[in-house]
């Protein structure tokens, strides 16, 4: 089938076999590796990417049912001049990652909420670290680097609307 | 401004510009699936691949009997071989009975769809206890016990006798899947006379040296490269079946190949760790003094005899743990099962040590009516005995275990936990809680034969430094930590130092990451490597000077007369003495970490739920180069010692087959909901076994956690029989014992 990704603001357009995941047309056709695989079930959320602004496990999610939908995978997290995303900063600085297959999906994850909602209470980020797995962190500091991202991002915003 | 990335791997995985294995593009490259048995134990009649073959996308499908010349997997016994595909007889479930090459996954899949196989099944043994019978022989005409050993002398029947107290009992230390969120990975790609290799893999050279064995073709003419690897926790050390599948393909037919494990295969055929079935007999006098320990091993080692097979001497060598118990013997016998293979896993043979004599510590207690802390205090081994000599063959370099102990009870607040058990035992309505200890010794660094590594440090023209050695991270910050070290034994600038490693081409030898030797090894051989530097330094300029060495200092990345001002940085050095480099094979002995962890938990007898409220662990590695960094490692460990304590675990069925059929709904990995207020803690005691004094971190949390949070539980439930609490401890495990 014919169908053209949009994923990060460009234009892919791809001839997929109907079965293929989105994952792989993200990995393989548009050559996009940041997004992981881990379980391929749905479970470990390292494939997490955004389809229309709501986060995706995009091993469950088929190619064809995304033709034409704004996707955004990690690649496109930072800003357009290439300034890291406050999650991006926050990850790094609490110390989110050791070996890091899991991180994009964590971090597509939180970038969704965020979009949602900057506000993001203690709760909230708590039912959201619980949503993916990691092995090699024990999840604390991937709690602490979002709650600090939505910190900086709420501070960010803040400083944006008063300097208007 | 202060760097944006806190390590140097950072930037690159959070921006999605990491690479993986199965990241890299390759032109022409091939898929490989593999057909998997679907029973444990059976006669292979059959194996047709012609369908498979006629499928759309499918460059080739193979049997064992269509690759005639096929090597089989390394390290084995002649009259046990591990075939790397079945050639009659099957002996684990998903052993690879086909493989299937396509241009994609896809296709790769569809055609093995259609390879047809018959499997006349036979009875399987999952157990070590229950394949040692030999009732079912793996092997006909062998029988499954494939190794015994002891460490220590067997203890003579009156020191039994004579005790005031004698505990007895049995455990079983479960099967447990290491589970890195990246499944194996390797990719073969040949080029006129070479073979490149990129895995994601612990120990590059040895992968090098037994593919270029299995091939029959010269090392030089193999490249292993390791790229970022997601985790590997021991389970990506050794090379397998499926390796010298995908490498001998490619190599026959001239093409990029490639196989990407995937969860569901990873359950099934990935080496697991533990694995044991254990008894002990603890004996001790009146006061708690220990006199005597007895340990016997059963392990369940798999299905074929392999480097494995002594693994769990690490268990008997470690028995004595961190007490000066007088006596103590250790048995171990290594059984084949109808199992993929065990092989180290995060511990690897030490949690199976500490977890039977720690939970045998928190019984004895109770028989005599004895603080748990009290009776450990009593027996840790003090400070002024180091080195001290076990009864098991080890001879441990350092340690403070007192100290580790009372910090864990001070920061726990332990005697504020005992105030509020006896309350809530003293209310009926109130849920009971428990509070569990664990003193544990690890051993770091390696056994003899891989207490070595390959180093080295080379000055640029340009004024930066290259190092190099034989390690390879999957997550533990190599790339930042070691270019620090050597940047501040240089003293220049960390940012002007970087590491290479995981690159077989670049060091004449390497024996990679596992067994906590990196930071211990590699770090020690880094520092050694770079003084080693300063000193070629020191005597180039004073050729060039015309001076005494000893009349030249080294001092922040330059050399320089004693007397006098001018100083020679290193960029200026190589351009006017020529290239500096030095390489070296560095060799240390092992050392010993140890610490103590404390859980506190909260048990519903009616329901059998665990609520763990608090742990506290408190670990000593030695130096750390980072602390922060090993913090993350000790962190993650702790949570995977909890999944060993509370969920993970593989159940099988009467067949033999795992019951994995959901994947990771079915083995349980602790995810956010299950963590619990965590406290780290250090004590430093350095080894004197290195200038560095690092040992290895990382591995304690899966060795200390677990028998800290059963005894925990069995302290709430009050069991005197805690043979009844075998982990995982599953509502359905708790609720029974409480019954
Ligand atoms: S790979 Fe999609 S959820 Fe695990
Ligand atoms: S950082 Fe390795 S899995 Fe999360």
């Amino acid at each position: 089938m014919k169908i053209t990704l949009t994923v990060n603001d460009a234009a892919y357009p791809l001839d997929v076999e109907p079965r293929r995941v989105l994952a792989d047309a993200l990995r393989d056709d548009c050559g996009l590796t940041g997004t992981h695989l881990g379980c391929e079930q749905g479970v470990c959320g390292a494939c997490t990417v955004l389809v229309d602004g709501e986060a995706v496990r995009s091993c469950l999610m088929l190619a064809v049912q995304c033709d034409g939908v704004p996707i955004r995978t990690v690649e496109g997290l930072a800003g357009p001049g290439g300034e890291p995303h406050p999650l991006q900063r926050a990850f790094s600085a609490e110390r989110g990652l050791q070996c890091g297959f899991c991180t994009p999906g964590f971090l597509m994850l939180a970038a969704g909420a965020l979009d949602h909602d900057p506000r993001l209470g203690d709760e909230e980020v708590a039912d959201l670290v619980r949503s993916n797995l990691c092995r090699c962190t024990g999840y604390e500091p991937i709690r602490r680097a979002i709650t600090r991202a939505a910190r900086d991002h709420q501070n960010g915003q803040e400083g944006r609307h008063r300097s208007v | 401004m202060v760097d944006r990335w806190l390590r140097r791997e950072d930037e690159r995985l959070l921006t999605g510009a990491g690479r993986f294995v199965a990241d890299l593009r390759v032109d022409g490259r091939l898929d490989a699936v593999f057909v998997r048995s679907e029973v444990a134990h059976g006669v292979l009649r059959e194996v047709d691949c012609s369908a498979a073959r006629e499928t759309p996308g499918v460059a080739g499908a193979w049997s064992a009997a269509d690759l005639p010349g096929l090597p089989p997997m390394p390290g084995g016994e002649p009259a046990r071989e591990w075939p790397a595909l079945v050639e009659d007889r099957v002996r684990y479930p998903g052993e690879a009975l086909a493989v299937v090459l396509g241009d994609d996954r896809y296709h790769a899949e569809d055609g093995a769809a259609r390879v047809r196989t018959r499997i006349d099944p036979l009875p399987a043994v999952v157990t070590a206890r229950d394949a040692a019978a030999d009732s079912v022989a793996l092997f006909d005409g062998l029988s499954n016990v494939a190794l015994r050993g002891e460490a220590g002398s067997p203890i003579a029947g009156e020191v039994w006798e004579r005790a005031a107290v004698v505990v007895e009992s049995r455990y079983r230390q479960q099967l447990l899947m290491p589970s890195p969120m990246e499944c194996r990975t390797i990719l073969c790609v040949p080029e006129g006379d070479r073979l490149t290799v990129w895995s994601g893999h612990q120990a590059p050279h040895r992968l090098r040296s037994e593919l270029a064995a299995l091939l029959d073709r010269p090392e030089e003419s193999v490249r292993v490269v390791v790229p970022d690897t997601g985790g590997a926790f021991g389970s990506k050390s050794a090379v397998f079946p499926e390796f010298i599948v995908v490498a001998w393909l490619a190599v026959r037919l001239g093409r990029p190949v490639r196989w990407v494990e995937d969860r569901r295969e990873s359950l099934l055929v990935a080496t697991r760790g533990r694995g044991q079935d254990q008894h002990v007999r603890l004996a001790a006098d009146a006061d708690g003094r220990l006199l005597a320990y007895e340990l016997t091993v059963e392990a369940d080692v798999g299905a074929y005899p392999h480097l494995g097979v002594a693994f769990p001497m690490q268990t008997a060598w470690m028995a004595t743990g961190p007490y000066t118990t007088p006596l103590v013997h250790a048995t171990v016998r290594s059984v084949l099962t109808n199992t993929m293979i065990t092989y180290p896993y995060r511990g690897a043979g030490r949690p199976e040590a500490t977890s039977p004599l720690e939970r045998t510590m928190d019984v004895l207690a109770r028989r005599l009516d004895l603080d748990p802390a009290e009776l450990r205090r009593r027996n840790l081994i003090p400070p002024e005995l180091f080195p001290y000599r076990t009864p098991t063959g080890r001879t441990y370099d350092s340690g403070d275990h007192p100290a580790a102990l009372d910090l864990a009870l001070r920061t726990l607040g332990y005697d504020g936990w005992r105030a509020e058990q006896a309350r809530r035992r003293a209310d009926p309505a109130a849920l009971p809680v428990g509070i569990g200890l664990s003193c544990y010794v690890e051993r770091s660094g390696g056994e003899r034969g891989s207490l070595h590594d390959y180093v080295g440090v080379e000055a640029g023209e340009d004024g930066t430094v290259v190092a190099r050695c034989g390690a390879a991270s999957s997550g533990q910050s190599h790339s930042t930590v070691f270019p620090a070290l050597v940047a501040e034994t240089l003293g220049v600038e960390p940012a002007r130092v970087r590491l290479i490693e995981g690159d077989t081409d670049e060091l004449p030898g390497g024996v990679g990451s596992f067994g906590s030797r990196s930071a211990q090894i590699d770090g020690a051989g880094l520092q050694h490597a770079a003084g080693l530097l300063i000193e070629e330094a020191r005597e180039r300029a004073a050729r060039m000077w015309d001076l005494p060495v000893e009349e030249t200092a080294w001092s922040e990345g330059a050399v320089h007369p004693v007397r006098g001002t001018a100083a020679m940085g290193l960029s200026e050095l190589v351009k006017r003495t020529g290239p500096l480099r030095i390489d070296e094979r560095y060799e240390a002995d092992m050392a010993f970490p140890f610490g103590t962890h404390a859980a506190v938990v909260e048990v519903d007898p009616d329901l059998g739920t665990v609520r763990v409220l608090r742990l506290v662990a408190v670990d000593d590695c030695g130096r750390a180069l980072d602390p922060a960094v090993v913090r993350g490692q000790a962190f993650g460990s702790i949570v995977q010692g909890l999944g060993q304590a509370l969920y993970e675990g593989v159940p099988f069925g009467d067949d033999g087959v795992p019951l994995l059929a959901n994947g990771l709904l079915d083995y349980l990995l602790p995810t956010y909901a299950e963590i619990p207020p965590i406290d780290l803690r250090e004590t430093r005691t350095p080894t004197p076994r290195t200038p560095l004094g690092a040992k290895g971190a990382g591995e304690s949390g899966c060795i200390g956690t677990p028998p800290a949070i059963v005894n925990a539980v069995a302290d709430a439930l009050r069991l005197d029989h805690p043979e009844r609490l075998q982990m995982p401890l599953t509502p359905d495990v708790v609720w029974r014992a409480a019954a």
